[in-house]
């Protein structure tokens, strides 16, 4: 997918705090929850970012900031040139029709009181210049059909579907206004391991159609390297690493990247023995109370004095600037080295089986499908 | 054997009929060993761990037919009394959510230390002792201190090791882990799989963990039972599934997981649902999935056929597992 | 934006997987067509909300039918108590004072000589009025306030906050007997009044917090990253999502409001003779319940036996709404 364009997203020192205050009359803030603090990046169109990190981390409020849920602090969040964070009103809701969101639980973002064609048809509701009103029950239907739904379902009610239908429904809702961006947080975490490769199939195939931009935000690391271009990895409100797929999973340089993949379990017991594990010590510190320097060094097995002091930028490390490669991208670390975590793909024993069938692997997936 | 579950049945009388969530499932562990039962919600792995503890809702549940043999006694058997004692002294629970299963208005030394009051007549300050050193064990750093907080006060991870104490507290010798790092990040779940691996190589303890992640599966079992619609589809020694499975659900699990180490255009995807409990498919519970499916799927149960070629001993509910292996 | 176009996608796109996940679509059609019930009946038919589902739980809930049908009873007796009693609850003879039961006359005469069936088929009406009436009123404003005052937050619900907490501190029989006292009316209106001032709180309290939990409900914040109005999020996703603690606190409340009329009544400032009222007649009859003890009885008895009806069906309500229960 190409870069070369302008990016039709580009997120400049994002910061989100959340006071905490004390008193019941007279608040006084103590202290801020620093949820995300100080995040760049850039999307470009018809590109996919994943975005990683654990629990904490401040990657669904990224998300929330991005389709205007809640408010930046601080920062900048440009789509098509124009700083969306201090729109409202009409120009606000013209906005938002070009950036759409798909939920992590499809158990709690649908409305259980509203049957399947209100749920998607409320963006015509709330939109009505996008389609006509006789036109919006059909637009529903071809939706529906879109996200491998049966049109006939128009009428029930989300309990009446399955997770993995519910998901297709919430993206369906998504899809409704054609936005160009879909911000999707977590979408395939609630969902069965059998149906998960279905929803995620049905994104890709979408963005190809649809021509989307996608920021995918994930815990699961394999997932994100599947769908995206790009990914960065947060820790405590920042971006530590970025870069391409490759150069994050085969070349990463930063110690919380290579921890997070070496932590990460591979469904194969061979290839375990020969992996080395990078077992972090410790939790993820307080974002009420971030260390200083690095945010990182607190858990890091190669905290020198200087990152106690000196916060590390996001820019390519000295050591590999001037080199092209892999390893030149941007990381966050005074000490960054690259280290290969994730056994190069190669190994006979370790890729997974044929497809059932005695089919050869790769695209003969596809025809498994359709033989139903 | 420690513990041998043999042919059990369990249903569930629900407003939609009767959910036949365990449909015949029988599956052994012994000592020092560890089972990782493997299925997607709905397959009856929980239901089936409940009802081997001894904690399942009744009613709904109902057990209707089977035996869980403990040490060569049938617990089903066994009088509620006598069911309680083998409960957290011989074998004892981990559940995912550990925020849940803690009391959080008691401190985690009072709720460690009740274990040894109450199964082991200790005096309290001895109890006491026992937790800081249990807490210890379970590597939590300043035990003597922390032994004084509540549930809440700790991390997520933190809690699921107190867990693992609790259970560990009377040294029984079965433990039942119910995705005991599913609610944990990345980082720290490698941590506690780590801590409970060990554990229960000291300890001799053998271990049923359940799980739906084929990859925290490949870490640590010994062997793996596969199950579907409450049926065990496929159990073999945890190398030879990897490396070839004999059932096409289990293939099709493991092909529809994304690689960390490839970047594929479209993963394989098992077409379809789960099927609903109260419902199951004549014949083949997978047939309306499986892409071998043939007439015969439809119509006849496949039983578990013995699919042994190399040392261990292997089964695969498939009518078709010989071309399933070698296809 | 284009016409049809982007829904008439080039199904034929190489690489796409689109004809194989269509046909997923379709086998997860025919999984779904088998429907939940066991008749095999088409699903479409009959698509289960939360209200249908209360409604079968409901059917066959015999403490649902027996309170439904005596509250059917009791509101058609207040619309026509002639059907049932053809005197006047005003007609009365002293020299029958205090007389029992008669043919024609079967729970007999009072005090004053009025006829106690008469009297306490057309208290009914005071009784079901004044519930009905006062629980509306109480539903309304509580849950308008309450609703807005979680739905907004900030100043405004801090404010409200504390004003319901000196409601509640308010004891309702002293309040009434100050505040009724002053007033001349003799109509069932300052009683309702005075319920709905102080019940409102109550509904308020419930309101708000069922407005906070249903707000940080996911499909809140899908509507409103579509760019959905705050009315449009409040009466589309957070009211359905939010009544049913309010209707099943309502309920079992107004079976309190009718009491609580009783006994104003009773105390001499709610409803004041010649209006009939079961508190009124127990009231007049407790002076004589020695030698007549039906005086007080059939108002006393109808009065416990309305409000068992409207509590009773408060708890079916709540059982069948409550998904907990389930």
């Amino acid at each position: 997918m190409a870069e070369t364009t302008e990016p039709i997203l580009e997120v400049r020192g994002l910061v989100k705090h959340y006071p905490l205050t004390s008193g019941i009359l007279f608040k006084k803030q103590v202290g801020a929850v620093k949820a995300v603090d100080g995040v760049d990046f850039e999307l470009a169109r018809g590109e996919t970012l994943g975005i990683v990190g654990e629990s904490g981390c401040g990657k669904s409020t990224v998300a929330k900031m991005l389709v205007n849920l809640e408010r930046p602090t601080a920062g900048e969040i440009r789509y098509k040139g124009e700083d969306i964070t201090r729109l409202s009103g009409k120009a606000l809701k013209s906005v938002r029709r070009n950036i759409q969101m798909v939920f992590q639980d499809p158990y709690t973002s649908l409305n259980p009181r509203m049957t399947v064609g209100d749920i998607i048809g409320e963006a015509y509701d709330i939109h009505p210049e996008v389609a006509p009103k006789g036109d919006r029950r059909k637009r529903v239907r071809d939706l529906l059909d879109v996200v491998g739904l049966n049109p006939e379902y128009i009428n029930r009610y989300p309990h009446q579907f399955s997770g993995g239908q519910r998901q297709r429904i919430g993206i369906a809702r998504g899809l409704a206004l054609r936005p160009e961006i879909i911000v999707a947080d977590e979408p395939v975490s609630a969902l069965d391991v059998s149906v998960q490769a279905q929803v995620i199939n049905l994104m890709g195939r979408l963005q190809d159609e649809f021509d989307l931009s996608y920021i995918f935000i994930a815990h699961d690391l394999s997932i994100v390297r599947h769908i995206s271009d790009r990914v960065g990895v947060m820790y405590l409100g920042r971006i530590v690493e970025t870069g391409r797929d490759a150069e994050i999973y085969d070349h990463p340089t930063h110690p919380y990247t290579q921890a997070l993949l070496s932590a990460v379990p591979v469904p194969d017991p061979e290839a375990r023995e020969h992996r080395e594990r990078i077992i972090l010590s410790g939790d993820v510190p307080s974002p009420t109370n971030i260390p200083s320097g690095c945010r990182f060094r607190t858990r890091c097995w190669k905290a020198r004095e200087r990152c106690a002091l000196e916060v590390p930028a996001l820019a390519v490390p000295a050591e590999f600037r001037g080199v092209s490669g892999p390893a030149a991208h941007d990381s966050a670390c005074h000490f960054a080295e690259e280290k290969r975590v994730v056994p190069p793909e190669e190994t006979g024993t370790a890729g997974p089986p044929g497809p059932p069938g005695g089919r050869g692997p790769g695209g003969s997936h596809r025809e498994d499908a359709e033989d139903a | 054997m420690l513990l041998e579950v043999r042919d059990l049945h369990v249903e569930f009388h629900t407003r939609d009929g009767v959910a036949k969530a365990v449909n015949g499932v029988s599956y052994g562990v012994d000592a020092g060993e560890t089972l990782a039962v493997l299925g997607e919600s709905g397959s009856g792995k929980s239901v089936t761990a409940q009802t081997v503890m001894g904690i399942l809702d009744i009613p709904p549940g109902r057990v209707t037919a089977g035996e869980i043999l403990f040490e060569g006694r049938d617990l089903l058997k066994l009088k509620e009394e006598e069911r309680r004692k083998v409960r957290g002294a011989e074998m004892a629970m981990i559940f995912q959510d550990a925020l849940s299963s803690l009391n959080p208005v008691l401190t985690v030394g009072a709720q460690l230390a009740e274990m040894f009051t109450v199964h082991r007549g200790m005096s309290r300050k001895d109890a006491h002792a026992k937790a800081v050193e249990l807490m210890d064990r379970v590597r939590i750093p300043a035990a003597g201190e922390r032994v004084k907080q509540y549930p809440h006060q700790f991390s997520g991870g933190m809690r699921q090791r107190i867990m693992i104490a609790m259970a560990m507290a009377l040294e029984p010798k079965l433990i039942i882990a119910d995705e005991p790092t599913t609610a944990l990040d990345v980082t720290v779940q490698a941590q506690v799989m780590d801590l409970l691996a060990e554990l229960q190589r000291e300890l001799h303890m053998g271990l049923i963990l359940i799980t739906h992640d084929l990859g925290v599966v490949a870490d640590v079992a010994d062997k793996i039972a596969v199950m579907y619609a409450g049926r065990i589809v496929e159990t073999a020694p945890v190398h030879d599934i990897y490396k070839a499975p004999a059932h096409p659900y289990t293939r099709g699990l493991l092909e529809s997981i994304p690689r960390l180490d490839q970047k594929g255009q479209e993963l394989y995807a098992i077409k379809g649902l789960p099927p609903n409990l109260t419902r199951i498919p004549p014949g083949c519970a997978f047939h309306p999935r499986c892409p071998m499916a043939r007439d015969v799927c439809r119509t006849d149960v496949p039983p578990l056929y013995d699919v042994t070629e190399s040392d261990a001993g292997r089964g695969s509910a498939c009518h078709f597992w010989r071309e399933c292996l070698h296809g | 934006m284009p016409d049809q176009e982007p829904y008439e996608p080039e199904r034929a796109v190489a690489g796409t997987g689109m004809g194989g996940t269509m046909d997923l679509g379709a086998s997860e059609a025919v999984t779904l067509e088998q429907p939940p019930g066991p008749d095999g009946a088409d699903p479409r038919e009959k698509p289960r909300s939360l209200w249908s589902d209360a409604w079968h739980d409901l059917r066959r809930n015999p403490v649902f039918i027996i309170s439904a049908l005596v509250i059917l009873f009791l509101i058609v007796i207040s619309l026509w108590p002639s059907l049932i009693a053809s005197g006047s609850p005003l007609k009365c003879d002293l020299a029958k004072a205090q007389e029992g039961s008669q043919p024609g006359h079967p729970f007999g005469f009072n005090g004053q000589g009025c006829d106690v069936y008469t009297r306490t088929v057309y208290g009914a009406r005071t009784s079901v009025a004044v519930g009905i009436l006062a629980t509306l009123g109480v539903a309304v404003l509580g849950s308008v306030l309450g609703g807005l005052a979680g739905f907004f937050g900030g100043a405004g619900d801090a404010v409200l906050s504390r004003i319901t907490d000196i409601f509640f501190a308010i004891p309702v029989v002293l309040g009434g007997l100050v505040l009724l006292s002053v007033i001349t009316s003799n109509t069932v209106w300052p009683v309702i009044g005075f319920i709905v001032l102080l019940g409102w709180p109550q509904i308020s309290r419930i309101a708000r917090g069922s407005v906070i939990t249903a707000k940080q409900n996911d499909y809140v914040q899908a509507a409103r990253a579509l760019g959905a109005s705050n009315s449009r999020l409040l009466l589309r996703h957070i009211a359905p999502n939010a009544v049913a603690p309010v209707i099943v606190v309502a309920t079992i409340a107004l079976g309190t409001y009718i009491s609580l009329e009783a006994t104003l009544s009773f105390l001499g400032v709610g409803l004041k003779p010649p209006s009939v009222s079961w508190g009124i007649d127990i009231s007049s009859a407790a002076p004589y319940v020695r030698n007549a003890p039906h005086a007080l009885l059939w108002p006393s008895g109808a009065l416990a036996i309305t409000v068992l009806a409207f509590i009773m069906l408060g708890d079916a309500v709540r059982d069948a709404l409550d998904p907990k229960l389930r």
